[in-house]
């Protein structure tokens, strides 16, 4: 007789903002196996990007990849088509990038911590952390003129500029967050009944972030000291302050803890590049057609984004490749799933924060 | 426990987080982003929009004799702004301003209407070239 | 960037020498069409806390010939290997379609002829 029984997650669920399936084999509440079923909104970006779009316009199209990380994939889109350009942006510009980038960062980790906290069963939580989420959201409305597409970001800079009244936004919006950050910080590690969700449940052990190579608040949870921010020059993130946040635990508990201080982290930074903004122009011209390949890292807010970018001297690009975070998480992913119980699996799964539109794309 | 029951009786009189959306309107931020407005007496038709725009909202048809239309499908439209940086005359002839659009209903025919109108243009251009074409041979003949 | 060429018969030896999952972060495998029946395999690695060091092995193939699955030395590859059996309908071990698309689709988008 058979012991075990099969238990699907998804497509459609109410843990899930997007579609993806889990088969998960269980044996009484265990999970020992999981089957990952990801391609439901596949939309063929990558074929897109090389048909029926000329590669200046693709920045535009690539940033349709994921409603969150829009700013991201437009920006590794234009490091790229700029170093086949042989073209580099000067301190202006990457700062006014970073800036924009650490925006995401806040408000992407700030959703995800909502909704872990909505898939433990706490509703109310939800509620406030997307409240304060808000502030961000705000910002980014203010600086770019759209809310959730931004298209900031240009091939030769960036399509606008920072005023003193902005400046002044961002201070007086940062202050407001960085004290709700604060107060979550002491909720979440306080409250006994959250830590009963999040403290020891879906554990992921550092051998196997390096076997699986986990990437993202996923590896630094586990203690794997990997962050594409300090692995790439093409921003100098250490005049701002940064800091690699690392835990030790690997469980839900420890993935807030990263998502939590890198808020904090890149608070700090926004301020930083809002005062020290240097001069310069912010839009300038590139000539010339992309030639040759060139490979662009970026670190998402969800881990690292990879674009690979091949033209041949002409309009149109001979191949994109867009290597998203969540990607490359699902190994992982599913390895955590494995021996934890099956009624922790949502808070298991938002705490990982999944992006099914860009693994998909 | 008391301290809970506490926060939820002060949580009670707290000012409400959310807007009053359709009684009241929402604040944009200055500059917002918005529809892009076109005035025929300042351009010079160098199609350069027309060649920059990533959906392809802005087309020109080009009738066979006289001045080519101006045509601009809001709906598709992703606001970039990236036909205002390539135009000439920016601000003059093609400018970005803070209205939005009205959402599509059947009648305004956002698609429909647009697929139609796309072809027509393609269509146009042919038969511009072709014309071209044909009054060049004659010249021709007749020199 | 550093491109080292390799042949898919020799891909599991050289890699397997070369790869060491503490020091090398696994990124992903990628497929290029270069036209005429023609790709272009590429696996690319990049270095734990070492500034843009990133190293692409790459191979010449074609459409027919089977293409070796490195899940036995990088457990994590499956989900790069599946993506190029959906887009270019390639062979690899192990490797079933239907990540992106229908199991018995017979498409193969990312070839340059389709």
């Amino acid at each position: 007789m058979k012991k075990t029984i099969q238990i699907p997650l998804g497509s459609q669920h109410i843990s899930l903002l997007e579609p993806i399936r889990f088969k998960f084999e269980c044996e009484n509440e265990k999970i020992i196996g999981v089957d990952a079923d990801v391609g439901f909104v596949h939309r063929g970006v990558e074929l897109a990007c090389t048909r029926s779009f000329e590669f200046k316009q693709v920045g535009y199209v690539v940033a349709r990849v994921c409603g969150l990380c829009a700013i991201t994939h437009s920006l590794s889109y234009t490091l790229a088509a700029e170093k086949l350009l042989g073209y580099e942006a000067n301190d202006r510009i990457k700062y006014l990038r970073m800036l924009m980038v650490e925006l995401d960062r806040i408000h992407s980790h700030m959703l995800c911590l909502a909704h872990t906290a909505e898939n433990a069963g706490f509703e109310a939580l939800f509620m406030q952390i997307m409240a304060d989420r808000e502030l961000v959201m705000d910002l980014q409305e203010a600086i770019s003129g759209n809310r959730v597409q931004f298209d900031f970001i240009a091939i030769g800079g960036v399509n606008r500029d920072l005023t003193p009244e902005l400046t002044a936004l961002i201070h007086k919006n940062l202050t407001l967050l960085s004290e709700k950050i604060d107060a979550l910080i002491g909720l979440f590690n306080n409250n006994w009944s959250l830590s009963l969700k999040y403290k020891g449940v879906g554990v992921l052990r550092l051998e196997d972030a390096y076997t699986y190579n986990a990437l993202g608040p996923l590896a630094r949870a586990a203690g794997l000291a990997t962050d594409v921010r300090v692995e790439t020059s093409d921003f100098p993130y250490e005049d701002i302050g940064y800091t690699m946040i690392l835990e030790s635990t690997g469980d839900i508990h420890a993935r807030n803890f990263v998502r939590l201080r890198e808020i904090v982290n890149s608070i700090a930074m926004c301020r930083n590049i809002a005062d020290n903004l240097p001069a310069g122009e912010i839009l300038e011209k590139t000539k010339g057609k992309p030639k040759g390949e060139a490979v662009v890292r970026v670190e998402a807010p969800r881990g690292e984004l990879f674009y690979l970018v091949r033209g041949n001297g002409g309009n149109m690009l001979e191949r994109v490749r867009i290597k998203t975070p969540t990607f490359s998480g699902i190994p992982a992913m599913m390895e955590v799933f494995k021996s934890s119980e099956y009624a922790d699996a949502p808070a298991i799964l938002a705490s990982f924060d999944p992006c099914m539109s860009c693994t998909a794309k | 426990m008391f301290k809970s029951m506490f926060t939820a009786l002060i949580n009670l009189f707290k000012p409400v987080h959310t807007v009053n959306y359709p009684a009241e309107d929402i604040v944009l931020p200055k500059g917002y982003r918005g529809l892009i407005e076109y005035d025929k007496e300042s351009c010079i038709f160098c199609d350069k929009c027309e060649k920059v725009c990533p959906p392809g909202a802005i087309l020109f048809y080009q009738p066979l004799e006289g001045e080519k239309e101006y045509r601009y499908n809001p709906w598709l439209c992703i606001y970039c702004g990236e036909c205002v940086r390539a135009c000439p005359k920016p601000e003059e002839a093609l400018w970005q301003s803070e209205t939005k659009q009205h959402s599509a209903v059947k009648e305004d025919g956002a698609n429909e209407g647009w697929f139609v109108y796309e072809e027509a243009c393609k269509q146009s251009r042919e038969d511009f070239k072709a014309a071209k074409q044909a009054s060049k041979t004659q010249n021709k003949s007749e020199e | 960037m550093t491109k080292l060429e390799t042949t898919l018969a020799t891909l599991l030896a050289d890699i397997g020498t070369f790869y060491e999952p503490k020091k090398w972060h696994f990124l992903t495998v990628n497929g290029i069409d270069l036209g005429e029946g023609k790709i272009e395999l590429q696996w690319i690695f990049s270095k734990y806390g070492v500034k843009d060091e990133i190293v692409i092995y790459y191979a010449l193939s074609d459409y027919e010939t089977p293409v070796p699955s490195l899940v036995s030395l990088i457990p994590s590859a499956f989900m790069g290997e599946r993506e190029i059996v959906d887009m270019f309908g390639l062979k690899v071990d192990g490797a079933e379609r239907g990540l992106y698309l229908d199991e018995d689709s017979l498409q193969h988008p990312l070839r340059s002829e389709s």
